[in-house]
C-alpha cells in the first residue's frame, strides 16, 4: 500500500537562524507587533509503498535513526508521521507553538507552517536514492525536501495574516522579504492553526 | 574606529566576515589607505571614502541565506545611497552576496531582488568548494576589471558553498547582457567558457564568476583577488603564465613580493581616488 509519510526535524537547543531571523523580521523589517513567534524546522515528505502503514512507519524510523543525514539524536528532536495518526519520535508539533505574549497585542493569531524548497530536484531525489538505498520491504518516491518555518502572526483576518507570511518570506527587495530568494527557492503553506493569544489551547501553547 | 574615512577605502566589517583584513592589504598593496569599518558604527563616516569594499567570510554565520542578514543591515542604506551616487562599491565573494541580497546587483531595477547566488551545483559533490580558478574578462564598462584587457585569463581563487549565479527572469539574464553587465566568467586554462564542473565550479548560468552594475561602479565577484594579490599566493603548480612567474620566482624571496594576478582589481581604485562620485 502507499501511505504518504512526513518527517520533521528540527534542534534540541536554541535554533540562532531563528533568533536572527526573528531579530531582522522585527527590528530590521518592521514586523514589530504583528510577528508572534516562529520555529523552523527541517522537513522530508514522500510516499512510501509498503505492506501496511505501520510497518512502513517502524522501518523508516529504523533507517533516519541510523542515517545522520536525516536526524542526529544528539542534538535533534523528530516527528515522523505515517498516513493517518501513526507517528513516532520525541517533536510533539502540535505543541510547538510558541509566542512572545510582548511581541504582539492580544487577540487572534494565525500559525503558517511555510514549507521553502530549492527548484532543485536533483537533491529531492538524492534523498530518496538514500532512503531506498537502506530501507527493506519499503520504496520511496515524490520527496519533497525543504526547511518549513511556523510563522506566527497577529492579525485581524487570515488573509490580511497570510499577506504578512508573504511579505516576510519572500525577498523581493533589499527592504521587503527574507526567507527565500525566488531566483531558487519556492514556497507554499503546508498547513494553518488558529490561536487565541495568551492561552494555551489544544493545538497551541504560549511561552511566559 | 570614529575618525572619518575620507580618502580611504573602507572594508566593511560585519560579524562573521573573515577577509577583511588580508582585504585591507591588498588595498595597502596599490599604495592606497585602508581600513575596517564596523557594521554598526556611523554610516555616515563612509561619506567621503575613497571606495567601499564589502570583504569575504559568513556574515552572520551565512544564517537563513548567505549575506542576506547583512544585506538588511542599516549600514547598506548608506552602502546604497552612496553607490547610486557613483562610490566605488566591490562586493568578494560574501560582500558579493550581500550586494546580490540588497538589489545593488545587477541593479536593473534599484534595490529589487533580480538574481541569487544560490548552493553550488557540482559533479559528485555538495556544498563548499576552493580551489584555483580561471576567469575570463568580457567586454565591460565596469570599474574594477578595468586594469585586464578583454579576453585576458585571470587565474583566482574561489572558496564558497553558494557562487552560483541565477536568476528566473530571462530578460534580466538579457539585459545584463546587452548592458555589458557580466564582466567576468569561469574559463579554463586557454580562456574556453566550459559550462561542466569544474571549470564552471559552482554550475552559475552562463559561466558567471562577476556582474556589475550598469554604471559600472559596483561589482559582486565571487572569487578572492586579495588572495592573488602577491605572486608568493599563486600555487607553483598553476597552468599558464602566471604558474611559470611563480615557478620562476620560487627561492626569490624580493620576486615572491611581485604583483600576482588579482592585484588589478584593486590597482582600479587609484584612478577614482580624489574624484568627485558620478
Amino acid at each position: 500500500m502507499k501511505t504518504p509519510v512526513r518527517l520533521w526535524v528540527r534542534l534540541k537547543v536554541i535554533d540562532l537562524v531563528t533568533q536572527t531571523a526573528w531579530m531582522t523580521l522585527v527590528e530590521k523589517l518592521n514586523f514589530a507587533g504583528r510577528l508572534g513567534g516562529m520555529t523552523h524546522y527541517w522537513y522530508w515528505g514522500m510516499d512510501a509503498e509498503g505492506a501496511d502503514a505501520g510497518g512502513i512507519l517502524e522501518e523508516i524510523d529504523r533507517v533516519i535513526r541510523l542515517d545522520g543525514a536525516f536526524t542526529n539524536q544528539n542534538k535533534h528532536r523528530y516527528r515522523l508521521a505515517a498516513g493517518q495518526g501513526l507517528i513516532r519520535g520525541d517533536l510533539a508539533l502540535e505543541e510547538d507553538f510558541i509566542v512572545s505574549n510582548d511581541a504582539v497585542a492580544p487577540g487572534v493569531l494565525f500559525a503558517f507552517d511555510c514549507l521553502v524548497r530549492e527548484k532543485r530536484p536533483d537533491r529531492e531525489t538524492g534523498f530518496a536514492e538514500r532512503l531506498n538505498a537502506r530501507l527493506k520491504g519499503v520504496a520511496v518516491s515524490n520527496m519533497k525536501y525543504g526547511e518549513v518555518w511556523r510563522l506566527i502572526v497577529s492579525a485581524p483576518s487570515s488573509e490580511a495574516a497570510l499577506a504578512d507570511v508573504e511579505r516576510m518570506l519572500v525577498s523581493r527587495s533589499r527592504r521587503e522579504g527574507l526567507l527565500l530568494n525566488p531566483h531558487y527557492q519556492i514556497y507554499e503553506i503546508i498547513a494553518t492553526t488558529r490561536i487565541e493569544a495568551g492561552k494555551s489551547t489544544g493545538s497551541a501553547r504560549t511561552k511566559e | 574606529m570614529n575618525d572619518s574615512f575620507k580618502g580611504r577605502v573602507a572594508v566593511i566589517q560585519f560579524p562573521g566576515v573573515n577577509c577583511e583584513y588580508e582585504t585591507a592589504a591588498a588595498v595597502r598593496s596599490i599604495g592606497l589607505e585602508a581600513g575596517i569599518f564596523r557594521w554598526n558604527e556611523d554610516p555616515a563616516l563612509l561619506d567621503d571614502c575613497a571606495g567601499i569594499i564589502l570583504p569575504g567570510g559568513f556574515s552572520y554565520q551565512d544564517r537563513i541565506r548567505a549575506g542576506v542578514v547583512a544585506a538588511k543591515d542599516r549600514i547598506m542604506d548608506k552602502v546604497a545611497q552612496l553607490a547610486r551616487g557613483g562610490k566605488s562599491v566591490l562586493g568578494i565573494c560574501n560582500g558579493a552576496q550581500v550586494l546580490v541580497e540588497a538589489g545593488l546587483i545587477p541593479g536593473i531595477h534599484w534595490e529589487k531582488v533580480d538574481l541569487a547566488l544560490a548552493p553550488n551545483v557540482m559533479a559528485d559533490r555538495e556544498g563548499y568548494y576552493c580551489n584555483w580558478v580561471h576567469l575570463k574578462k568580457e567586454k565591460s564598462d565596469c570599474l574594477w576589471t578595468k586594469g585586464y584587457f578583454d579576453g585576458e585569463i585571470i587565474p583566482i581563487p574561489i572558496a564558497h558553498a553558494e557562487g552560483r549565479f541565477v536568476t528566473e527572469d530571462a530578460g534580466i539574464l538579457g539585459a545584463m547582457k546587452k548592458n555589458d553587465q557580466i564582466s567576468l566568467r569561469y574559463c579554463d586554462a586557454s580562456g574556453a567558457i566550459v559550462e561542466s564542473f569544474p571549470v564552471n565550479p559552482n554550475g552559475s548560468v552562463e559561466n558567471i564568476a562577476g556582474v556589475s552594475n550598469r554604471e559600472g561602479n559596483v561589482l559582486a565577484l565571487m572569487p578572492h583577488p586579495e588572495r592573488a594579490t602577491w605572486l608568493r599566493q599563486v600555487p607553483e603548480d598553476l597552468e599558464g603564465l602566471w604558474g611559470r612567474r611563480r615557478r620562476g620566482a620560487t627561492g626569490e624571496a624580493v620576486r615572491m613580493e611581485d604583483e600576482g594576478p588579482g592585484r588589478k582589481f584593486f590597482a582600479a581604485l587609484r584612478d577614482v581616488k580624489g574624484k568627485d562620485p558620478r
